[in-house]
């Protein structure tokens, strides 16, 4: 049956218009036409830009009539659009005083700030036409998609082990040998390597619409592009960056990042997104005005009484994450991505921004944060937080949680790094990393589910160039290597860069074979750096976010030339899903299983006893493996020692129940195969009182 | 754009020419749904088709879930390279099955439902 409500009231210049509905905000596909939606307190008057695709010039301007405006919304339903082949945006007349933190100019066409598809970078790196009146266009979208029988997949947080990639980076480079290098398609094309590494979640770097232009020049080192590679910076918020998409020169890069989420999650493999709330690509008072700041400056930015713009993002601008419309705006968006696009969680770049009030003061009881952690449809998506800004708040520990919200585990990356370079010192804190840090987490009783463990990430070196550098070499970046994080906690193992050196490069793996240990026999929630499994080098290069080439883009000739370190991490991989007592989702107590052994025991190299004095570097743990996962699985006895001192060490063994004997799932001193063996394939030990613990080596045993 | 239909063995043959998008879907929605019978079988000859739009995409699912309703029995002829490789990496290849020539799409077709 028709509505009575769908029909045109007025014209305008040969549209056939009505008035709208304010909600959804954004274009939405209606009977006969398109609803258009945007919100502004602060303007006087908005007017509807019309372009046909790709054409210089709109072909129309409709003004929203003052009748069509409900509060400080104007909505618009325009009839018989081809709304696959135009662009829309807005101009808005409202007052330019920029002490006041208006910032109006009827002269700018604006995107919609609820955009679902953005063109104007259509495919990646096509040099933009600088005198376009409109680089960032609003389309209207056809975002149906045939989901079938797919769901998010729900996997605990402690049982995830989480991928970090950029989109483009990982297939780009020409030895990916795929079809559609640097693309959705193209992670799609190497779900079968995925699976096989035996990741179950993968996080992808920002995705959203940005401007890889932006900041674009040339570096003064070494004559190459420089490019806004990362995309930290976004232009769009509900809108898949096209340049991602194989499709993206068709507008569909929607139904192409669907249908990825759609094959991993077939495959077994969660999405995660990285979302970026904290600032715009619109920078300062200098910046260009794609959106926000046109539409209403003093509503999407936190601003100074003067009217600048604070700038807790080192990036210019601040998003006004705690003022109520830009929150509904971060909520409407996470939903969007939830219901639409069936993402299973997101980790959230400088997330302390989202606790700052208006003025830009932390908050005891942020309302984002809160609404976030309590909201229905995001009830079982992951929240993760990188819980520190640049603005100088630092909350790992301390984020508030709810219980809800998981954290990018600072500490661990520090704690780890430093006592696999053999620091001293650093017995008591690995206690706390490997246990899922209570220290920091267990006092809001968030239990192992709060703290994503890493060694690395985006931000900072690779774990080759971890244990190839002392210092980071940013000099491509073209701000003299003064650009990066400086406390990199690194150790070249001999010799700055690539070496010639047997013995170095020896040290190097087993090295990183020790890192990924400790990262995967860890509680709490793994996650590891795309490339890592196979020496990705960045060159020391440790912040690449502008490099746009073979610094960034992953080589996958390393698998042949890592292929014991790549094996090591498959192996490592399937240990942690082989155990249960490696996941648990609560912290560790002091409770005695039936069998008498405590849940979780301390050694050194003495059984029972564990010295955390500062030149202690050896330490090692004992997982009963009865009753783990409150009480819902058995496992094997684990034990791990952990020598990170340069001479060899004996450890003496904790005894095993009756009629069980210590077996070597892995030691890092051995040269493959001997350094790690599948399960049930663990080779039983001579002696089973001590065990020789090679120089700066990690031993697993389990107890069967 | 322009669509015709032919009658082979039985086999309704659609051929559609030019492209499919959102201001032709519609056109093509109109000639193709009314011979959407119980049990009827198809072949959508898309040899002169040069552009399938997402809108053109959504049109061609909706008759494969309408036929697949009436147990129809249909495939697709004629894709360009270029096409079909939009379709698989937007999903919707797995829903169609797709033939070089109209002639193997016929025999499928005639196949699958004697």
């Amino acid at each position: 049956m028709l509505r009575i409500d769908t029909h045109p009231t007025h014209q305008y210049k040969g549209f056939d218009i009505r008035v709208g509905k304010p909600l959804p905000f954004g274009a939405t596909l209606v009977p006969g036409g398109v609803n258009f939606s945007v919100y502004s307190s602060h303007a006087r008057s908005c007017e509807l830009v019309l372009f046909k695709k790709h054409e210089p010039q709109p072909y129309a301007w409709i003004p929203f009539p003052d009748e069509f405006r409900i509060g400080n919304v104007f909505t618009m339903v325009v009839f018989d659009l081809d709304y696959e082949n135009i662009e829309y945006g807005f101009r808005m007349e409202g007052p330019f005083d920029p002490r006041e933190g208006h910032r109006f100019d009827k002269a700018k066409i604006l995107m919609d700030p609820y955009a679902k598809a953005i063109g104007g970078r259509d495919v990646w790196g096509t040099e933009p036409d600088w005198t376009n009146v409109y680089p960032h266009r609003a389309r209207v979208l056809l975002d149906d998609f045939d989901w079938e029988d797919d769901h998010p997949l729900e996997i605990p947080i402690e049982d995830l082990i989480i991928y970090e990639m950029h989109v483009r980076g990982f297939t780009r480079h020409p030895s990916s040998g795929i079809k559609h290098p640097g693309t959705f398609a193209g992670i799609r094309e190497k779900i079968p390597y995925l699976n096989g590494l035996g990741v179950n979640g993968i996080e992808l770097m920002p995705i959203h619409e940005f401007d890889e232009f932006e900041n674009s020049r040339l570096s003064p080192a070494t004559g190459q592009r420089l490019m806004n590679y990362w995309g930290y910076s976004n232009v769009g918020f509900f809108a898949p960056k096209a340049g991602f998409a194989a499709t993206g020169k068709f507008g569909m890069q929607a139904d192409e990042l669907k249908n990825l989420i759609k094959e991993l999650h077939k495959n077994g493999m969660e999405l995660i997104l990285d979302v970026v709330f904290n600032h715009t690509a619109e920078g300062n008072e200098n910046g260009p005005t794609i959106s926000y700041r046109g539409i209403d400056n003093k509503t999407y930015y936190m601003l100074t009484p003067d009217g600048y713009y604070y700038n807790f993002t080192g990036c210019g601008n601040t998003l006004n994450c705690n003022n109520p419309i830009v929150r509904n705006m971060i909520l409407d968006c996470l939903r969007y991505w939830a219901t639409d696009y069936h993402v299973d969680g997101f980790r959230f770049d400088l997330a302390s921004i989202l606790g700052r009030d208006q003025n830009g003061a932390p908050m005891h009881s942020p309302p984002l944060l809160e609404t976030l952690a309590f909201d229905p449809i995001l009830g079982k998506c992951k929240l993760i937080a990188e819980a520190w800004d640049a603005g100088g708040l630092y909350q790992v520990g301390s984020f508030p949680s709810w219980g809800r919200w998981a954290e990018w585990n600072g500490k661990f990356r520090d704690d780890v790094r430093k006592f696999l370079k053999g620091d001293p010192g650093l017995v008591g804190a690995m206690m706390q990393r490997l246990q899922g840090s209570p220290d920091l987490y267990q006092w809001q009783k968030r239990g192992t589910r709060a703290s994503v463990n890493f060694i690395t990430a985006h931000d900072g070196f690779t774990l080759m160039d971890l244990v190839s550098y002392n210092g980071k070499h940013n000099e491509a970046n073209g701000e003299n290597n003064g650009d990066g994080a400086n406390d990199n906690d690194s150790w070249n193992c001999g010799g700055e860069g690539p070496s010639a050196d047997p013995a170095v490069n020896r040290l190097r793996l087993k090295q990183i074979k020790n890192a990924v240990t400790m990262l995967l026999v860890s509680q709490g929630t793994p996650m590891i750096l795309a490339g890592d499994e196979m020496g990705k080098t960045q060159g020391g290069n440790n912040n690449a976010y502008c490099q746009d080439n073979e610094t960034s883009w992953l080589d996958w000739r390393l698998l042949d030339k890592n292929a014991e370190l790549h094996d090591y991490f498959k192996s490592i991989i399937h240990f942690r899903k082989a155990h249960p007592a490696l996941r648990s989702c609560h912290h560790f107590g002091s409770n005695a299983s039936p069998n008498g052994y405590p849940d979780i025991s301390w050694h050194g190299t003495e059984a029972w006893s564990c010295d955390a004095s500062p030149e202690s570097r050896a330490l090692a743990f004992l997982l009963n493996g009865e009753n783990v996962k409150g009480g819902t699985a058995n496992d094997s006895f684990i034990y791990v020692a952990l020598n990170m001192h340069w001479e060899m060490r004996g450890f003496r063994l904790p005894q095993l129940p009756e009629g069980l004997t210590w077996h070597v799932a892995a030691n890092t001193d051995m040269p493959a195969p001997e350094d790690i063996f599948e399960p049930g394939e663990e080779k039983r030990i001579g002696d089973q009182s001590e065990f020789l613990v090679g120089p700066r080596s990690v031993v697993v045993l389990i107890g069967k | 754009m322009d669509i015709t239909t032919t009658l082979q063995d039985g086999v309704s043959v659609v051929g559609v020419a030019g492209s499919l998008d959102s201001t032709t879907a519609p056109r093509a929605q109109d000639g193709i749904l009314p011979l959407i019978a119980s049990g009827c079988r198809l072949v959508l000859d898309l040899s002169r088709c040069d552009y399938v739009s997402s809108a053109g995409l959504r049109v061609l699912l909706m008759i494969a879930k309408q036929l697949a309703a009436k147990n129809g029995q249909w495939a697709i002829a004629g894709l360009s390279n270029e096409i079909k490789d939009v379709m698989e990496m937007t999903g919707f290849a797995s829903f169609f099955a797709t033939f070089g020539t109209v002639a193997e799409a016929l025999a499928a077709v005639k196949k699958t439902c004697p």
